[in-house]
């Protein structure tokens, strides 16, 4: 009985994980044959299997009907911008609050998580406002700078400090007559490469993605970022689905290059916080 | 470059300096938006005649909040939603990330890395790209299922007929769920596999000595040891399943679908606000759901969290 | 605004380059007009500029669009703060209603803008709409949506139904639909919810809305609703309904395969089949007035001017909006290039409602239409209408689908209104 498992174990193991593969790809699959594909095409039966030969009309449409190069520039801006800033600000905070002591630290913190409780788009309107007191509306900078101090940044690279930094290494460096600006930048950062690397992933992956923000505080069709401007092609009454397919498969490509290039650091670094 | 003694940053006020950009973006950006919806959450608010139109109410739209049929409604179908679609994204998840941490050598970095695409991609995309895969005539599920349907043996099993999933409203919750699944089911195999990654082999080998099977390992080593990583899992499941948003939100037009079967809690609050122009309601409501979540938070850290040292 | 710090040097330099700017006298300023609109209002806006800038040289049209209901969420938003309002927005039907009772849109019955001149210039019911129960006319009509019933001749001269028949009372609509079905296998409409939404608008007293009336009193009990549900029960058990949603994919293949045989909607409707619903079916579809001798409105746009909206501008901006809704060549140029209907009634007489459509089978059909126009009355609209039409669409469904009877299903929307309707 023992033996028979054993043996079928790992036969049963590898085709459950393919299909399971399979299952999670074919949508992407679809997805770049769409892309290929017209609109009466995609709605015929039956669907297309194999790519066909619309791709360079369906993008044709897309830049017809917005400006779909300079979309995607800003988006890229966007992401990048974000990702530097967040990674300054939630590394700093974080080593602040792992390594050092200080008033209000805990309920600080604890407010901090707290944020990440409630339904983002109820910011809605208060964003609103102050990004147009502070004259951002319509600029890419309403978009990178509020997510800059992002609770969940500053959670990983507290965890992340707290475990893989010791105190005393600070305390030498501090002895030795370095400057606490110093430490941070000539010490602390260094070790902290596999975090930042999986933050910085993770924050450009989620700002490229961001549909929220930018519906609230981008006013005109040049400086929207992909999701938005994807989403404007989705009208009630004639939705463009060729060149749907196309925009969405395009603004896939990049962060599928992104992680295939950078796997194994986001994993580690995604798990190295989280085991603590 | 050495700054002059009275310039240097002391230890004391180091915390505080690494701390403000941080704090400063926080207090703008998250804390005013919080304050201002709390503040709403007590004001009756027609949004449209500009700031100045806002009367206090006191507890009215708490009352017509936990009065409302639609916001138990709401908060049935997101319990609904985050049970179906988190529980199996668990289930599968361990014994799969199992599987892969056992079985897999070489081309462990390309499953895993197929796994967790969905994940990377921009729920716009996926969500349009699912609107025209459930379509009932023309949508390839439905083009599988019929194709199934016909296969000997099995096919008893499919119905024959086309599949309404975005307008029948018993359908449409399978439909979401199945997206939210398939989007989330590899993140959480990644962090079950990293977990597993630090588990000791000497442990396996001292249970294969003294005559432990296979299953009993992983009933009696594995899970326990995977206890602090379900924990971290399963929050974040449950947090994001609460807040349920964008994927119902594409799929049913913004609107919840037929006899709002698709309305989660946060698109209901987003109808509240921006359909129905009842914004004091929608705060309302919001910080109720806050309770939920921070409730539920609450007891998923009784349930699971690590105590003590773990073995 | 380049993004990113500037050195103290271009710093000044620029203060400099913005000083001497004011000190030099200006000949013409040039202004610019920032105009919200969504598709495809925002084609008819941009062909109307260069009638714009024959009688305004120096002033520039700037035109935002946004997805439908993204704009009118951004319109909701920008309203609630008063910040970056556009000088003029475009609104549908729907919202006017909605924003109306808000009090966040100019009166431009008031001076400067005295729209009451013009009252009789627009067609009456679209006028009425936009007018809020105090007595505020909140926006201006540009275009409207007769309510009209398109159906496929082919079809019914198949079934042998003759147009009489289909349009003489509702029960002779479904007797159709019975015989459509049995001869021709075609469903008689797309959704019997569509048989709903017009049984509602008739019969409605002066001082009623559709769900509510003006005390905020709510009407789901009368007898419009029972017999609209009754109606609509009739035609899902005989299932003469092909139970699509609007705009979906299924619904327009209906349209090109045959499937759906009638379709009750606004005249617009006949541009978007010709266009890239069904363009192949050209010539088999005829335009009838809606059965019973109902008449109904479907959509319709208005342009706005917000009370937070710069107020320098808001004079350009009301010229602005009697140009696209009172000049009788940008009204016309919407018809011909959008299907828009004009609102503005002087171009009822132009020739373009007596030429064929081709599309029609060469009907006159414009000439049905023009002629529903002075039939339609405004319906008075209440702040829980959006809400009111979702519940009354679930309980709908309820009754279709799962078999509810219509007086609980009726009385379950009841509560949940009454509920409601002093928020």
């Amino acid at each position: 009985m023992k033996f028979q498992t054993d043996r079928l174990a790992p036969w049963a193991a590898y085709g459950v994980v393919a299909v399971g593969t399979l299952v999670m790809l074919l949508p992407f699959y679809f997805m770049f044959v769409f892309a290929t594909h017209s609109r009466t095409e995609i709605f015929s039966l039956p669907p297309p299997m194999f790519f066909g030969d619309d791709f360079f009309n369906n993008l044709k449409i897309l830049t017809e009907r917005m400006p779909f190069w300079r979309n995607l520039g800003w988006s890229l801006y966007v992401a990048i911008a974000s990702t530097v800033l967040t990674l300054m600000f939630c590394a700093m905070g974080g080593y602040a609050f792992a390594l050092f002591e200080f008033r209000f630290k805990n309920a600080l913190f604890g407010l901090v998580m707290g944020t990440m409780l409630l339904p983002s788009f109820m910011n809605m309107i208060p964003t609103f406002m102050i990004m147009d007191v502070l004259g951002w509306i319509d600029q890419p900078r309403a978009l990178y700078i509020p997510g800059a101090a992002s609770a969940f940044g500053i959670f990983l690279m507290r965890q992340f400090v707290g475990s893989s930094i010791p105190k005393d290494l600070i305390e030498a460096a501090r002895m030795d007559g370095c400057s606490e600006f110093g430490i941070f930048w000539r010490i602390v950062l260094p070790l902290l490469k596999p975090a930042l690397g999986t933050l910085g992933l993770i924050t450009f992956i989620a700002s490229w993605n961001n549909f929220i923000g930018p519906l609230v505080v981008m006013r005109s069709p040049e400086m929207y970022t992909l999701p938005l401007a994807l989403r404007s092609l989705q009208s009630p009454v004639n939705t463009e689905w060729g060149a749907l397919m196309t925009g969405s498969a395009i603004a896939t490509l990049p962060l599928v290059v992104l992680f295939v290039l950078s796997s194994r650091q986001l994993i580690s670094g995604l798990t190295a916080g989280a085991v603590k | 470059m050495k700054l002059p003694a009275a310039l240097r940053l002391s230890p004391e006020w180091a915390p505080y300096v690494f701390l403000s950009p941080f704090v400063v973006l926080f207090g703008v950006f998250g804390l005013f938006p919080l304050m201002f919806s709390l503040y709403l959450a007590f004001q009756s608010w027609e949004p449209t005649s500009g700031l100045g139109a806002m009367a206090f109410v006191g507890l009215d739209n708490y009352a017509f909040a936990l009065q409302d049929e639609w916001f138990w409604k709401s908060l049935g179908n997101t319990a609904w939603l985050a049970l179906a679609s988190g529980v199996p994204q668990h289930l599968v998840a361990i014994p799969l990330a199992y599987f892969i941490h056992t079985s897999f050598k070489r081309l462990r970095n390309g499953v895993v890395g197929a796994y967790f695409m969905p994940y990377i991609t921009s729920t716009v995309a996926i969500s349009i790209l699912f609107s025209s895969l459930l379509s009932t005539d023309f949508g390839l599920i439905n083009v599988g299922i019929k194709a199934m349907s016909e296969l000997p043996g099995i096919g008893w099993l499919f119905p024959k007929h086309p599949v309404d999933w975005l307008n029948e409203p018993s359908n449409i919750k399978p439909a979401i769920s199945m997206i939210v699944f398939w989007r989330y089911v590899g993140f959480n195999v990644v962090l079950y596999l990293a977990a597993l990654q630090t588990i000791p082999k000497d442990i396996y080998e001292a249970a294969t000595m003294d005559g432990a099977g296979r299953l009993q390992q992983f009933w009696y080593i594995t899970l326990p040891s995977l206890k602090p990583m379900i924990f971290f899992g399963v929050t974040l499941s449950v947090i994001g399943g609460l807040q349920l948003f964008e994927e119902p939100f594409i799929l049913t037009g913004g609107r919840g679908g037929s006899d709002q079967a698709g309305m989660t809690t946060a698109i209901y609050l987003y109808r509240m606000a921006f359909d129905f122009n009842d914004f004091g309601a929608a705060s309302a409501m919001s910080w109720l759901l806050f309770i939920l979540v921070a409730l539920l938070t609450w007891l998923t850290n009784k349930a699971f969290a690590p105590r003590g040292p773990s073995a | 605004m380049r993004d990113g710090t500037q050195s103290m040097r271009s710093r000044r330099a620029w203060t400099g380059l913005c000083l001497l700017a004011l000190l030099l006298p200006t000949a013409q300023a040039q202004e610019t007009l920032t105009i919200a609109a969504f598709p495809a209002v925002d084609e008819i806006v941009r062909a109307a500029i260069p009638v714009w800038k024959r009688s305004h040289p120096t002033v520039d049209v700037k035109v935002v669009s946004r997805q439908f209901s993204d704009h009118h969420t951004a319109m909701t938003t920008a309203l609630s703060t008063s910040f970056y309002l556009p000088d003029v927005m475009a609104l549908e039907v729907g919202y006017v209603g909605r924003f109306a009772q808000g009090g966040g849109l100019e009166d431009l019955s008031r001076a400067p803008y005295n729209i009451k001149q013009f009252q009789s210039r627009y067609v009456p019911y679209a006028f009425a709409q936009a007018t809020s129960r105090k007595g505020a006319v909140v926006a201006a009509p540009t275009d409207i949506g007769p309510g009209t019933l398109l159906y496929r001749a082919d079809v019914l001269a198949k079934a042998g139904v003759s147009e009489e028949e289909l349009t003489r009372s509702w029960d002779s609509y479904v007797a159709a639909g019975v015989k459509i079905k049995a001869n021709t296998g075609a469903y008689l409409m797309s959704h019997a919810r569509d048989m709903k939404e017009i049984v509602i608008r008739t019969g409605i007293q002066p001082g009623q809305g559709l769900y509510f009336d003006n005390q905020s009193n709510v009407l789901v009990t009368s007898p419009r609703f029972v017999r609209a549900f009754e109606l609509a029960r009739k035609v899902r058990q005989q299932k003469l309904d092909a139970r699509v949603g609007a705009w979906s994919t299924e619904w327009s293949e209906g349209f090109k395969r045959g499937t759906i045989a009638t379709q009750m909607t606004g005249a617009w409707l006949a541009g978007h089949l010709n266009t890239w619903l069904a363009p192949s079916t050209k010539g088999l579809w005829r335009a009838a007035q809606l059965p019973e001798g109902a008449f109904a409105a479907y959509g319709g746009t208005f342009f706005a001017i917000a009370r937070g909206s710069p107020t320098e501008h808001k004079a350009l901006a009301w010229e602005f909006i009697q140009l696209m809704t009172l000049n009788r060549e940008v009204q016309l140029a919407a018809f011909k290039a959008q299907d828009a209907f004009p609102a503005l009634l002087e171009t009822y007489d132009d020739p373009f409602f007596e030429q064929p459509i081709d599309f029609l089978g060469g009907q006159k059909a414009r000439l049905g239409w023009r002629a529903a126009t002075t039939h339609i009355a405004a319906v008075d609209v209440h702040k829980q209408d959006a809400f009111a039409d979702e519940v009354i669409n679930t309980e709908l469904d309820k009754v279709l689908d799962r078999g509810k009877d219509i007086a609980t299903a009726l009385a379950d929307a009841q509560r949940l209104l009454r509920q409601r309707a002093y928020r």
